[in-house]
């Protein structure tokens, strides 16, 4: 076994035979739930009123009031009539939780713009606007008639055509993705790799620094090369880091397809498919080794931690960027700004995802968006070995980025 | 074998190290001496291939120094520590293992070290429960477990109590009986002259005095033989090769012309005093150090000592 793999594999051991890494991995799926999955439960709530919902009417003429009933309990909702003089006591009851709502119509509601409507919190907005939408068409309907109207004739005509969007590379007979779907995919996928990258990275810089201020590095270097020695950090924790994750990903995928499907919850996220997952693994690990690498690099020349944290910040803004501009490039992944991303290594893994998820580029687009990714790790990775050798013996006194690119070169004297 | 040609090393605006040269043979217990900051971890980090030399050639058997080499040479860093949260087997295992792939005779290694440190019981201990000179103990097992050929031992005493520096010091001779090359560096004479063979003593980055232990003492000693007696002894200042005597009301110190030997001294007044104690005063390594740094001090008249070690 060569060095390298010896030094691998003691990082792999000091990383996964951990408290908090065995934490991590298990609370980890429900991180990935509350981003994935949540968002499409709390979306679909909204359309559903719960069951057993009721909602007392005050001041509607017996036939409006029929109609309102009949259209309310096809949506589930339960209505009561109650008389003008109980008003304020149907307040109390829903003020004390036993009516959802109450709807308080005045004398001469054809004519009003608004009317009062007192809710139990006041937020419970599915509710409110179901039932606003009923009384409206209700409303107008009788407006219509009134003036000699059909209101189906005036329906009928007013119903705007709607676009049906098909997303070309999928083909004519698949339907498209809808811009929500594909914007929590995004989303998802982005907060994954952020997170983990981040987490990852700065576990190394942390290593890095570990190794120097507990002095482990003069006896590990009298053994091996500081490559090595970079090389072999970066492949141990990211095992680890792909450990957590394959568990991760066949956990979601377990759980969006097996699971929540046998629990009734649909999931309209059609952007995870197996494709986009491989294509989520091979950007992960592209991403890890080179913001792995350039923490390395921040770890051999910072002080201590908070010290890295200063250096990291550059690096943060170009995780940060992609995903400020994440609506910009879902709804444009062909601009010349998103491509480029698409190709500059640190914004690479994250912006070439998300154009693969929304509308794969051409193949050698993405060939050379990891080409460039995996060169510019392997640089960094030797300049992480360079700083290192020379940061390495320098400690108690504060570096700037300028001074650790000069040790660069003198790094090569070797 | 080791070999240092001119060898210099400077960081920003400091000569750490200054032209040094020196060879260890095999066998020997080469001791690196010299005041804090002289360069002597600096010399031994570049030995390692750890910090580059400026100039100069670092030979190991004759030939540049390589990465496979390093599996013969034991290390023990001036600055030292071991992953914390790790058990103390399994960090000598994987030290250990970064040198050699003969894993049996590893263990067999670390537990006889074990054995003799009396550290067994915390063998499964995390590293970070052992006291400082235990973990220094752990840290001497780390150098020399994968048995070396060369071992180097950058101020192995630091910080150790009497009981175990004085077992250090016995492993460190029995492991020169075992004909490993040595080269140890301290700060501490009295290590030096207790263990070394050959001494090497540098600072400000440059060599003072080189050569074995007996030479020096011979080059640097003045010739000098305390005598306590009862008698009239003012015949002594007459005696042949007495360069001069000083009296005290107890005893007397003979200082003895050059190379005249002590032997013949002893021969002249014998019978003609009644001696109660005859000692041939031998420089200890701390005076002939001491005097030695401050004439290069009055020559230099640089300022405090400021290198990084």
């Amino acid at each position: 076994m060569t060095r390298l793999l010896k030094v691998a594999r003691q990082e792999f051991r000091m990383t996964a035979a951990n408290k908090a890494f065995v934490i991590i991995t298990l609370l980890g799926p429900f991180l990935l739930l509350a981003v994935t999955v949540l968002p499409t439960l709390l979306a679909q709530r909204e359309d559903g009123i719960r069951e057993g919902t009721s909602v007392a009417v005050v001041g509607l003429e017996d036939n409006h009031w029929t109609a309102l009933k009949e259209a309310a309990g096809a949506a589930g909702l339960s209505l009561r009539q109650g008389n003008p003089g109980d008003a304020e006591a149907l307040k109390e009851e829903v003020r004390q939780g036993h009516l959802n709502g109450l709807l308080l119509l005045p004398e001469n509601y054809l004519e009003a713009d608004s009317f009062p409507y007192y809710s139990e919190t006041g937020t419970d907005i599915a509710l409110s606007q179901t039932l606003e939408g009923l009384t409206a068409r209700i409303i107008t309907a009788e407006r219509m008639a009134r003036e000699g109207l059909d209101p189906s004739i005036i329906e009928n005509l007013s119903r705007p055509p709607r676009f049906r969007v098909l997303k070309a590379s999928s083909g004519d007979a698949e339907e498209g993705q809808d811009f929500l779907s594909i914007m929590l995919t995004c989303i998802a996928f982005m907060m994954l790799i952020y997170m983990t990258v981040l987490l990852y990275g700065q576990m190394i810089g942390r290593s890095v620094i570990k190794e120097k201020s507990s002095k482990t590095v003069e006896i590990i270097l009298s053994s091996v090369t500081p490559g090595d020695m970079m090389f072999g950090k970066l492949l141990g924790i990211g095992l680890a880091g792909i450990i957590q994750y394959t568990f991760w990903i066949t956990l979601a995928l377990a759980l969006s397809r097996l699971i929540l499907p046998g629990l009734g919850v649909e999931t309209t996220i059609s952007g995870v498919t197996p494709s986009n997952m491989a294509y989520l693994g091979l950007f992960f690990v592209l991403a890890y080794f080179l913001y792995s690498g350039c923490y390395a690099a921040i770890g051999s020349g910072a002080e201590d931690e908070q010290h890295m944290g200063q250096l990291g910040m550059p690096l943060l803004l170009f995780l940060i960027v992609p995903m400020v501009m994440i609506s910009s490039i879902v709804m444009n992944p062909g601009s010349p700004f998103t491509v480029g991303l698409s190709f500059f290594p640190m914004t690479a893994p994250l912006v070439m995802l998300m154009r693969i998820i929304i509308a794969p580029p051409p193949w050698w687009q993405i060939l050379l968006s990891i080409i460039l990714i995996a060169v510019t790790t392997l640089l960094v990775v030797a300049a992480a070995a360079r700083i290192f050798r020379v940061g390495i013996l320098m400690t108690g006194k504060r570096h700037t980025l300028k001074e650790m690119l000069r040790w660069m070169r003198y790094g090569e004297k070797r | 074998m080791i070999e240092l040609k001119n060898v210099s090393k400077s960081f920003t605006g400091l000569q750490a190290v200054d032209g040094v040269s020196f060879r260890t043979r095999p066998g020997e217990i080469f001791g690196l001496i010299g005041p804090n900051g002289a360069g002597k971890s600096t010399t031994i980090r570049m030995i390692m291939n750890i910090l580059a030399p400026d100039s100069g050639e670092i030979l190991f058997d004759g030939r540049p120094i390589g990465e496979k080499d390093k599996e013969r040479i034991g290390y023990l860093p001036e600055e030292r520590g071991l992953y914390k949260k790790v058990k103390v087997n399994e960090v000598l295992r994987y030290l250990g293992s970064l040198k050699t792939d003969d894993r049996a005779a590893l263990q067999k290694n670390i537990d006889s070290w074990l054995e003799k440190f009396s550290l067994v019981e915390w063998k499964d201990k995390p590293v970070e429960a052992l006291s400082k000179g235990m973990s220094q103990k752990v840290q001497f097992i780390a150098a020399v477990a994968h048995d070396p050929e060369i071992i180097f031992f950058d101020e192995p005493f630091s910080g150790l109590d009497p009981v175990s520096s004085d077992l250090l010091k016995d492993s460190i001779l029995d492991l020169g009986r075992q004909g490993k090359t040595i080269l140890f560096s301290t700060h501490i004479m009295d290590h030096a002259e207790k263990i070394c063979d050959q001494i090497f003593l540098i600072n400000r980055g440059k060599e003072l005095l080189s050569g074995s232990l007996e030479e020096i003492k011979a080059r640097h000693g003045r010739n000098v033989v305390t005598l306590e007696f009862s008698g009239d002894g003012r015949f002594i200042r007459d005696l042949p090769g007495v360069e001069q005597t000083m009296d005290y009301p107890r005893y007397c110190e003979v200082q003895l012309v050059e190379g005249y030997s002590p032997d013949l001294l002893l021969k002249d007044i014998c019978g003609r005093l009644s001696l109660r104690k005859f000692e041939v005063e031998a420089p200890s390594l701390h005076k002939i150090f001491i005097g030695m740094v401050k004439d290069s001090e009055n020559l230099t008249k640089g300022g405090p000592h400021d290198q990084a070690s």
